[in-house]
C-alpha cells in the first residue's frame, strides 16, 4: 500500500492532571440544571425544616421550667447545684481540705473545693472534686481543666488575682498541680469552701411500646478534715444554695437542711448535697434540634449524589467518561471531591442560614447558644460535613450498584433507619443502631452531652466517614476490576 | 390490565422486591419482638406493651421496597421510552394508571399478608419467652381477636396504600430517583422532624398529618386513648395522601405529553 | 507508529458466551478500515476493547503501541464514537464538549471548532435531549475529535441517519483518512460501507473471517462476470471455455464469461486476434461478495462446532 504521512495534530496535547478532572466533573455537575436545583432545594429544605422546628418549639424547651436555667453567658445547657459551704477568700489566698470520707450516691457524685465570683445561680466558678469512681477533676465552667486518677485524697485551690490553680496530694505534703484557670469577673472578695453535689440517676423503664427515661434524685455525702484557709476571714462559714433539689422532678430532699454543713466540734465537716454542677444532661439540645432540619435536605443530596453517578450508567455517558479518562480510580475520587465540596458548600449556606434564620424567628419560645461556642460552631459546620459525607457515601453506593432506585433507597434506609426502627426498640438496641449505622455521623450536631448521648460527636462523624470510605474504596474496586 | 400484569410479572425487579417486602417485615418484627422483654418494665403488667403492634413493626422498614416497587412500575416506563408504546397501545391514558394501580396493589396485598401472617407468627412464637405470656396480660397475638386483627388487616391495607401513594407520586414526578426521594422522604422524615416539634398542640397536629405516624396508627390494639388520630381515621389520612397523588397523576397523565 | 491499531489474539468472553475469540489485526493509518460482520459477531467487545472499557480475557489491543488504559491524555491518541445516544437529555451539547475539553485541559475554542467541524453550530446551546439521532451522532463524532486524534474509531456512525447525513460522513471519514489518520468504522451492513471503506475487516462469531482490501474482495467474489461483444462468438467462446472459465452466449454477437478476471479475457482474445467490440466487467455488489463470505463462515464454525 502507498506510504502515508500519518496525521499531526496541530492542537495542542492535553495536561494530564487531577485538578482537570475535577474541573470537568465540575463542568458535568454544573451544566444539568435539575440538579444544581436539587442543591437549592436541598438548602431550602434545610432552613425551612430547620425554622419549623424552631417555630414550632414551644416555651417547654426554654428551660425546663427551671428559671434560672440555662446561664444565659454559657449559652449551653448548664446546671448550678450542690451545696456549698463557703466564706471569703481574699484576692491571693488558698484554700486546703482532705476528703475524708465521700459516700458513693452516683458515680459522678463530687465533694471538693470550690470558688466563685458570688453565690449568684451560674456565677462562674472553679471547683476540684473527689468523685467515687471517677477519679480527681479540675472543672471550670463546662469544661474539664484537669483530671488525676483515684487515689489523691488532699484537694487545694491557690487564687492569685483572677487565677485559680488547683493542685492535689496523697498526704497533704507533696503537692502535684491539675492546672489553672482564669475567672472572669472574680471579686477581690471571692467565695470560696466546700462543696458536695450528686447528680439525678437516669432509670430507663418499658412503657406503652416505648421506653420511658426517668431521672432519680441522689444525695452526696462527704467528710472533710485538715479544712485550711489561708488568710483565714475570720467569718463563719455560711451554707448555701441546693442542697435542696433542683431539675426535672424537684423536691426539698434535704431533710435537715439547717443544720447540713456544719462542722463538727473534731474540725470534720460532713456536707450533704444534692444536684451537680457543670453541663445539665437533661435538657434540649435546641442546636441540635433546629440543625435537625438537614434530614430533609438531606434527601435532596442523597438523590443528587446517586443521579450523579446513575445517570451516567443509566445514558451511557460512563463509557465516554472513561474513554476520556481511563484511570477510573481517579475519575471516582474527582467525582467524590467534587460532590462533597459543593455539598459540603450548600450544606454550610444552609446550616448558617438554618442557625440564623431561627435564632430570628424562635423569640422567647428557644433559647439558641451563641453561635461563637466552640460545640455550636462545631455542630453547624459539622451538618455541612455531614451532607458532604453522606454525599460521597451515596456516590459510593451508586458506584456499587449502578441503579437509582436501589442506591437512593439502601442509602436512605441505612441513614435514617434508627430513627425510623428505633422508636418501638429498647433503648439499648436503638442506641446501638445509632453508633454503628451511618446516621451515626448526625452525632456531630449535639452541642451539649445528654443522658441518652449514643456516640461522641467526632466518633459519631467517624463512623460515618469509615462507612463512606469503605463503600469508596470497594466502588473503586469493583470500577478497576469490571468491564463499563 | 392483563398486559400490566404480564409486565410485572415477566421482569425480575418486582418479584425480588415483593420478596424483600415479606423479608423485612418478618426480620424487623421478630428482632423487635426478640428484643423486648417485660424485665425492662417496672412490673410484667405495667408494661403497656401493644404486642401485636411490636409484631408489625417491620412494615416500617418493609414500605420502603413497596415504594421502589410502585415507583418502578410508573418510571420505567418512562425511562426507556415504553410509556409512549403502552400509551399508543391504550388511547385512553388514565386507564393505564388504574391498570397499574390494580396490579401493584394485588402484587403488594399478596407480599403484605405473607409479611404480616409472618410477623405474627414469629411474635406468637417469640413473645411468651420474654414474658409477654397471657398470665401477665399478653395474650398472645391472634387473628380471632378484633384489634389484632384490625391490625393486621389495616398493615397490609397500609402497605397497598402506600404503594399507591408511590404510583402517584411516580407518575407525577416521572422520573425514579425524584419519585423514591419524595415518597420515602415524607413518609420517614416528615415524622421525624414532627418528633422535634415540641409545642405539644403543633406536635399532634402534625402526627396527625404525616402519612406514615398516621397510617400506622391502625396498628394499635391496645391503649387507643393516647394515639394522635384513631386506626381507621389514621388509614383514611393515608388514603387520602394516595388518592391525591393518584389523581393529580391521572390528570397530568392525560395532559402531559408523554 | 502512533497512528495504529493493532489487536493481536484477543479474546473475552462475557459468562458462557465467547464474544471474541482470537481476534487480530492492524489498522494502518491513511485509510478507512470497515468492521463488518454481523449483529453480535463480536464488533462492539472489540472496539470497547481497544478504547480500555472491558477488560480482555486474553491478548492486547494496543493504540500507537500502547494499550489504551496507559494514555494519558486519551483524547489526544484516539476519537471514539460508540453509543450517539450517550449524552445526559439535559446537558447542551456545548456542555457535553466543555466537560470533555476540561478533562484534558484542552483550550475551549476546541468546543467551537468541533461543533462548527460537524454542522452542529445551531443547535449547540440545545440540551441535548431533544437532537434527533442524526444530531447526535455528530455530537458524538465532534466529542471524538475533541483532541484532534490521529487514529478515530467510530462504532455504527451510520446508523438512523438520513441520506444527506449518510453522504455527509462518508465524505467527511474519507477527509480524516486522506489527512492520514487511521480510521476504523464498524458497521453490520457491508452497504454503509461501500464507498466508504478502502480496506476491511470481516468478522463473524468474533474470529477474523477476512482482512482484506474492498477490490480484492469484489474480485475473489464468485458473483462478477464479463459481457463480451464480438462478431466472431463461437470462437471466442471456445478460447475462453478453454481458458477454464465458464461461458455462455447471451444473443447473436454476444457473450457472458465468468470465472476470469477482466484482463485474461482481453489478453486471450487478444492473443487469438479476436475482435472485441465491447468488454464490459460487472462486479458482484460488496454485499453480494461479503454475504458469500459470511456464509462460507458460518458452514465453517457450524462445521467445526459439530467436530469439537
Amino acid at each position: 500500500m502507498p506510504a502515508v504521512t500519518p496525521y499531526r495534530s496541530a492542537v495542542p496535547r492535553g495536561r494530564d492532571g487531577f485538578d482537570r478532572l475535577l474541573l470537568a466533573e465540575w463542568t458535568k455537575l454544573r451544566t444539568v440544571p435539575r440538579w444544581m436545583l436539587a442543591l437549592v432545594a436541598a438548602v431550602v429544605l434545610t432552613v425551612f425544616a430547620g425554622v419549623l422546628v424552631a417555630a414550632g418549639a414551644g416555651t417547654e424547651t426554654a428551660g425546663g421550667g427551671g428559671g434560672e436555667r440555662p446561664a444565659p453567658d454559657l449559652g449551653v445547657q448548664y446546671q448550678d447545684g450542690g451545696r456549698f459551704l463557703h466564706r471569703p477568700l481574699a484576692e491571693d489566698g488558698s484554700l486546703v481540705a482532705r476528703v475524708a470520707d465521700q459516700e458513693n450516691s452516683h458515680a459522678w457524685a463530687k465533694a471538693g473545693l470550690m470558688i466563685r465570683t458570688s453565690t449568684r445561680q451560674g456565677a462562674p466558678y472553679a471547683a476540684v472534686v473527689v468523685t467515687p469512681e471517677h477519679g480527681v477533676r479540675f472543672q471550670s465552667h463546662l469544661s474539664i481543666v484537669g483530671s488525676a486518677d483515684d487515689g489523691p485524697r488532699w484537694l487545694r485551690l491557690d487564687r492569685s488575682g483572677a487565677s485559680v490553680t488547683a493542685s492535689v496530694s496523697a498526704d497533704g505534703t507533696d503537692w502535684r498541680r491539675l492546672g489553672t484557670v482564669r475567672l472572669r469577673g472574680l471579686p477581690p472578695r471571692a467565695e470560696a469552701g466546700l462543696f458536695v453535689g450528686s447528680p439525678e440517676a437516669v432509670r430507663a423503664q418499658r412503657q406503652f411500646g416505648g421506653e420511658n427515661v426517668t431521672s432519680v434524685p441522689t444525695v452526696g455525702k462527704a467528710s472533710f478534715d485538715g479544712v485550711r484557709m489561708d488568710p483565714d476571714p475570720r467569718e463563719p462559714w455560711r451554707g448555701h444554695g441546693p442542697s435542696a433539689l433542683t431539675g426535672p422532678g424537684a423536691r426539698d430532699h434535704d431533710q435537715d437542711r439547717s443544720r447540713a454543713g456544719e462542722a463538727g466540734p473534731d474540725g470534720v465537716f460532713t456536707v450533704t448535697g444534692a444536684g451537680d454542677i457543670g453541663r445539665y444532661q437533661y435538657g434540649h439540645d435546641t442546636s441540635e434540634m433546629v440543625l435537625s432540619g438537614v434530614l430533609v435536605g438531606m434527601m435532596a443530596i442523597v438523590a443528587l449524589a446517586v443521579l450523579f453517578v446513575t445517570s451516567e450508567y443509566r445514558q451511557g455517558v460512563i463509557r465516554t467518561t472513561f474513554t476520556a479518562s481511563p484511570r477510573r480510580g481517579r475519575v471516582l475520587a474527582a467525582k467524590a471531591v467534587v460532590i462533597g465540596a459543593v455539598t459540603f458548600v450548600a450544606g454550610l449556606v444552609a446550616a448558617f442560614g438554618t442557625f440564623l434564620l431561627a435564632d430570628a424567628v424562635s423569640g422567647a419560645g428557644l433559647v439558641l447558644p451563641a453561635l461563637s461556642e466552640g460545640p455550636v460552631l462545631r455542630a453547624v459546620v459539622g451538618t455541612a460535613a455531614v451532607l458532604a459525607v453522606v454525599a460521597v457515601f451515596s456516590l459510593g453506593v451508586a458506584a456499587l450498584l449502578r441503579r437509582a432506585a436501589a442506591a437512593i433507597t439502601v442509602v436512605l434506609l441505612v441513614v435514617l433507619v434508627p430513627q425510623v426502627v428505633a422508636s418501638g426498640m429498647p433503648l439499648s438496641a436503638a442506641r446501638w443502631l445509632e453508633r454503628l449505622t451511618p446516621a451515626a455521623g448526625l452525632a456531630i450536631q449535639q452541642t451539649v452531652v445528654r443522658y441518652d448521648t449514643a456516640i461522641g460527636p467526632w466518633a459519631g462523624f467517624g463512623v460515618l466517614c469509615g462507612y463512606a470510605a469503605v463503600t469508596l474504596v470497594a466502588a473503586g474496586w469493583r470500577l478497576r476490576r469490571g468491564d463499563a | 390490565m392483563h398486559a400490566e400484569w404480564t409486565k410485572l410479572r415477566t421482569t425480575r425487579g418486582p418479584a425480588w422486591l415483593l420478596a424483600a417486602t415479606v423479608a423485612a417485615v418478618v426480620a424487623v418484627g421478630a428482632a423487635s419482638v426478640a428484643s423486648v422483654d417485660v424485665s425492662q418494665c417496672p412490673a410484667p403488667t405495667e408494661c403497656h406493651e401493644d404486642t401485636t403492634r411490636l409484631s408489625l413493626l417491620g412494615a416500617r422498614l418493609g414500605q420502603a421496597t413497596v415504594v421502589v416497587l410502585a415507583v418502578l412500575a410508573i418510571t420505567n416506563e418512562h425511562a426507556t421510552g415504553m410509556i409512549r408504546t403502552t400509551l399508543a397501545a391504550v388511547p385512553r391514558r388514565h386507564r393505564v394508571l388504574w391498570a397499574k394501580a390494580v396490579v401493584v396493589t394485588v402484587a403488594v396485598l399478596a407480599a403484605g399478608v405473607l409479611g404480616v401472617l409472618g410477623a405474627l407468627a414469629t411474635g406468637r412464637a417469640v413473645l411468651p419467652g420474654n414474658g409477654f405470656t397471657a398470665a401477665n396480660g399478653y395474650p398472645p397475638p391472634s387473628l380471632t381477636d378484633g384489634p389484632t386483627l384490625r391490625a393486621a388487616v389495616g398493615t397490609v391495607l397500609y402497605l397497598v396504600l402506600v404503594a399507591l401513594l408511590a404510583l402517584g407520586v411516580g407518575t407525577v414526578v416521572r422520573d425514579t430517583a425524584g419519585a423514591v426521594t419524595t415518597t420515602l422522604g415524607l413518609l420517614y422524615v416528615v415524622p421525624l422532624l414532627v418528633e422535634l416539634v415540641a409545642d405539644p398542640q403543633w406536635h399532634d397536629r402534625l402526627e396527625r398529618l404525616a402519612p406514615m405516624t398516621a397510617g400506622l396508627s391502625v396498628q394499635a390494639t391496645r391503649d387507643l386513648d393516647r394515639l394522635p388520630i384513631g386506626p381507621w381515621a389514621g388509614l383514611g389520612v393515608l388514603a387520602a395522601y394516595s388518592a391525591t397523588a393518584l389523581l393529580l397523576g391521572a390528570v397530568l397523565l392525560e395532559t402531559r405529553d408523554p | 507508529m502512533e497512528a495504529t491499531i493493532e489487536v493481536r489474539d484477543l479474546r473475552k468472553r462475557y459468562g458462557a458466551t465467547l464474544a471474541v475469540d482470537g481476534l487480530s489485526f492492524v489498522v494502518p493509518p491513511g485509510r478507512v478500515t470497515g468492521f463488518v460482520g454481523p449483529n453480535g459477531s463480536g464488533k462492539s467487545t472489540t472496539m470497547r476493547a481497544l478504547l480500555g472499557l472491558d477488560v480482555p480475557d486474553s491478548g492486547s489491543a494496543l493504540i500507537g503501541g500502547r494499550p489504551y488504559r496507559s494514555l494519558r491524555h486519551p483524547l489526544n491518541h484516539v476519537g471514539a464514537l460508540l453509543d450517539a445516544a450517550a449524552v445526559h437529555p439535559a446537558r447542551t451539547a456545548r456542555d457535553h464538549l466543555l466537560w470533555l475539553t476540561h478533562s484534558h485541559g484542552l483550550p475551549r475554542r476546541r468546543v467551537d471548532e468541533v461543533i462548527e467541524l460537524v454542522g452542529l453550530p445551531s443547535a449547540a446551546r440545545r440540551p441535548a435531549g431533544g437532537f434527533s439521532l442524526g444530531m447526535r451522532q455528530r455530537l458524538g463524532i465532534a466529542a471524538a475529535l475533541l483532541g484532534d486524534p490521529p487514529v478515530v474509531v467510530f462504532d455504527e456512525p451510520v446508523n438512523g441517519l438520513d441520506p444527506e447525513g449518510i453522504r455527509w460522513i462518508r465524505g467527511f471519514l474519507r477527509s480524516l483518512a486522506a489527512e492520514g489518520r487511521a480510521v476504523l468504522v464498524s458497521s453490520h451492513l457491508m452497504s454503509e460501507l461501500e464507498d466508504t471503506a478502502d480496506h476491511l475487516l470481516v468478522i463473524g462469531r468474533g474470529r477474523l473471517l477476512a482482512d482484506i482490501g474492498v477490490r480484492e474482495l469484489l474480485d475473489t467474489a464468485s458473483g462478477g462476470w464479463i459481457t463480451v461483444r464480438t462478431s466472431r462468438r463461437t470462437e471466442a467462446m471456445t478460447l475462453l471455455a478453454g481458458e477454464g472459465a465458464r461461458v455462455a452466449a447471451v444473443d447473436r454477437d454476444t457473450l457472458t464469461v465468468a470465472g476470469l478476471p477482466a484482463e485474461r479475457v482481453a489478453a486471450t482474445l487478444a492473443a487469438h486476434d479476436v475482435p472485441v467490440r465491447e468488454l464490459a466487467a460487472h462486479r458482484a455488489s460488496l454485499e453480494e461478495a461479503y454475504m458469500e463470505l459470511t456464509r462460507k463462515s458460518t458452514e465453517f464454525t457450524s462445521l467445526t462446532g459439530r467436530e469439537a
